[in-house]
């Protein structure tokens, strides 16, 4: 009878334990959008929504003051843009070469250089932008070499290991009869996995799409380095010339900021949330679509 | 099982060769070309080096009431010097301005009107572009107060000023002994002359262990408003004073800092006139070649 008693006094201990470390997790979550909300609503409604989303007019030293980050908007939309035209191809292709074709020998190389990929930090990833990137793209294809164009390939390759991951267990994870199937049909291997085995995966590719773009929209100290981070006027956005996103707006400005200037970075920060909030939206929609099927 | 091996070594050494030769890319190859487009660098909006160079070369255009930041459309902008120094050292046609504190010879420095950014010529006023780092109190200060500025433009004073790479404001040396003075001493104002400030402060309490100093860094215009409210004791500016501000205080020249125009070493030209440095960030001269 003790015993019964104390093993259930346990489970109760270990459930509200377990329970407590779900809590922290989304108590974060709840924490980062208060702070957001918070700080970020009232600066927009001082600046005006109009001004702050639909102006490209980003002045906050100047007097009047000017708060606009249509430009940066429109900036991030692009970099992540060219980020998936540079990394979608060939992250699928690599995942369609990994899941079918590789030989044993080749894999034992190729997966853990896609795995390094992942672990390497943000920082280093501008560096090599900085130092190789930028110089190749102004000695060979024009500008200065701070762009849209250097930023795109940085996170085309940073986003490689999210697209090569998820679409490669998505291939295999289609059933096999689909492919004996298919082969019964007289197709070549080729044609199976090109019209048979990726359509079949394609709700883990479009996943891995998604989180390709969260990540790019997300980027930071990469792109901080070599965007060049000039707040361009949308009539000068130009593949070759350089470019602010949200995210280097609030890391540019941020240490010596103060007042409205400080809060409109934070604001900056809510609309980079929104982004977030969308991109997840569409991925839970794409889940429970194929779920459904 | 031998030949995957030496399959692997190849390969190894293959991918170093590529990546041995993307570093060689860093510098770039091709001539010094005047017609081609300057890299004009800058500092991002709310910094302090910005906000002194920008208005000393009339970047920054003030018409009654109103200011505005004429600097040029495509300039970059980074949030530190030494991202300014790494984009002027690998850019041929670039243009950038730092603290002369931060000087390096990955980079070189233009002179400007003829002159060079020496110690001496930012003394006498022939170099334009510099900023006092100030110290400002009220009137009617404190003992202990007048004998911490006494000390930071002392010898003493004047060594860790040149230490931290600043020119020293005093004029003569004065020899400082220890007061043994007690008491706290409120300190507010820029970031920028923060550092300093720390360094003299923990000398200053080495001579003086009884005194005590509360520290804030908070922007020029902050630290100057708090000495004239009494809020705090001394005010810390990074810039000039404005007229309204220094009737009811008193300057100090803590120190004073040169702004350095950077190019590429590359860069055949050595000096550069205030209107060719203005047109340059307005926008209005794209070129070397409008310069030469």
């Amino acid at each position: 009878m003790e015993n019964v008693r104390k093993s259930k006094f346990n489970d109760t201990v270990m459930q509200s334990v377990f329970f407590m470390s779900a809590f922290v997790s989304v108590l974060a979550v709840i924490a980062i959008s208060l702070f957001l909300f918070l700080r970020g609503i009232p600066a927009i409604a001082e600046i005006g929504f109009m001004d702050f989303i639909f102006s490209e007019k980003w002045g906050p030293v100047n007097t009047p003051a000017s708060y606009g980050i249509l430009s940066m908007i429109v900036g991030s939309i692009y970099v992540t843009a060219g980020a998936i035209v540079i990394g979608v191809p060939v992250g699928l292709m690599c995942a369609v070469f990994l899941a079918e074709f590789c030989p044993a020998a080749i894999y034992k190389i190729v997966k853990p250089a896609v795995n390094l990929l992942a672990g390497i930090p943000s920082i280093i990833y501008g560096f090599f932008g900085m130092q190789i990137v930028v110089p190749y793209v102004r000695d060979n294809i024009g500008g200065n070499g701070y762009s849209i164009l250097s930023a795109s390939i940085i996170l085309g390759i940073m986003i490689l290991p999210t697209i090569i991951s998820i679409s490669e267990s998505s291939i295999r994870s289609v059933p096999g009869s689909y492919k004996e199937g298919s082969f019964g049909l007289g197709a070549t291997k080729e044609e199976t996995i090109f019209k048979v085995v990726v359509p079949a995966a394609k709700s883990g590719v479009l996943t891995a799409i998604i989180l390709g773009i969260g990540r790019a929209v997300g980027e930071t100290m990469a792109v901080v380095m070599v965007a060049g981070n000039a707040v361009m006027p949308l009539d000068k956005i130009a593949l070759l010339k350089p470019i602010r996103t949200l995210t280097t707006n609030i890391v540019t400005e941020m240490s010596y900021a103060s007042g409205l200037h400080e809060s409109s970075l934070i604001a900056t920060g809510v609309v980079l949330f929104v982004f977030i909030v969308i991109l997840n939206a569409s991925l839970s929609l794409i889940k429970s679509r194929s779920s459904r099927n | 099982m031998k030949r995957r091996k030496t399959l692997e070594l190849i390969l190894t050494i293959s991918v170093l060769s590529i990546a041995a030769a993307g570093c060689s890319k860093g510098q770039s190859k091709e001539e010094f070309n005047f017609e081609k487009e300057i890299t004009v660098v800058a500092r991002d909006a709310a910094s302090g080096t910005r906000g002194a160079f920008h208005e000393i070369m009339k970047i920054k255009v003030k018409t009654d009431g109103t200011e505005t930041d004429n600097l040029a459309v495509g300039a970059l902008e980074f949030d530190g010097t030494d991202k300014v120094v790494t984009a002027v050292e690998g850019d041929k046609h670039a243009i950038g301005y730092i603290s002369v504190g931060s000087l390096s010879d990955r980079i070189k420095a233009s002179s400007i009107n003829g002159a060079e950014p020496t110690e001496e010529n930012v003394k006498n006023g022939s170099y334009v572009i510099s900023r006092p780092f100030l110290l400002v109190t009220k009137e009617n200060k404190s003992e202990l107060v007048e004998d911490f500025l006494n000390f930071a433009s002392s010898s003493r004073g004047q060594a860790i000023t040149k230490e931290m790479k600043y020119i020293p404001g005093a004029e003569e040396e004065a020899e400082y002994t220890a007061s043994g003075l007690k008491g706290t001493i409120k300190v507010a104002g820029s970031t920028s002359v923060t550092p300093l400030m720390e360094k003299l402060q923990e000398e200053y309490k080495s001579l003086n262990p009884d005194v005590t100093f509360e520290m804030q860094s908070n922007g020029s215009s902050q630290g100057i408003k708090a000495a004239i409210d009494g809020s705090y004791d001394i005010g810390m500016s990074s810039r000039e004073l404005k007229e309204d501000e220094s009737a009811s205080l008193q300057r100090h020249v803590l120190a004073i800092d040169g702004i350095a125009v950077i190019l590429n070493k590359n860069n055949p030209i050595n000096d550069l006139s205030s209107e060719e440095i203005t047109g340059i960030y307005t926008g209005k001269i794209t070129s070397w070649g409008q310069v030469k």
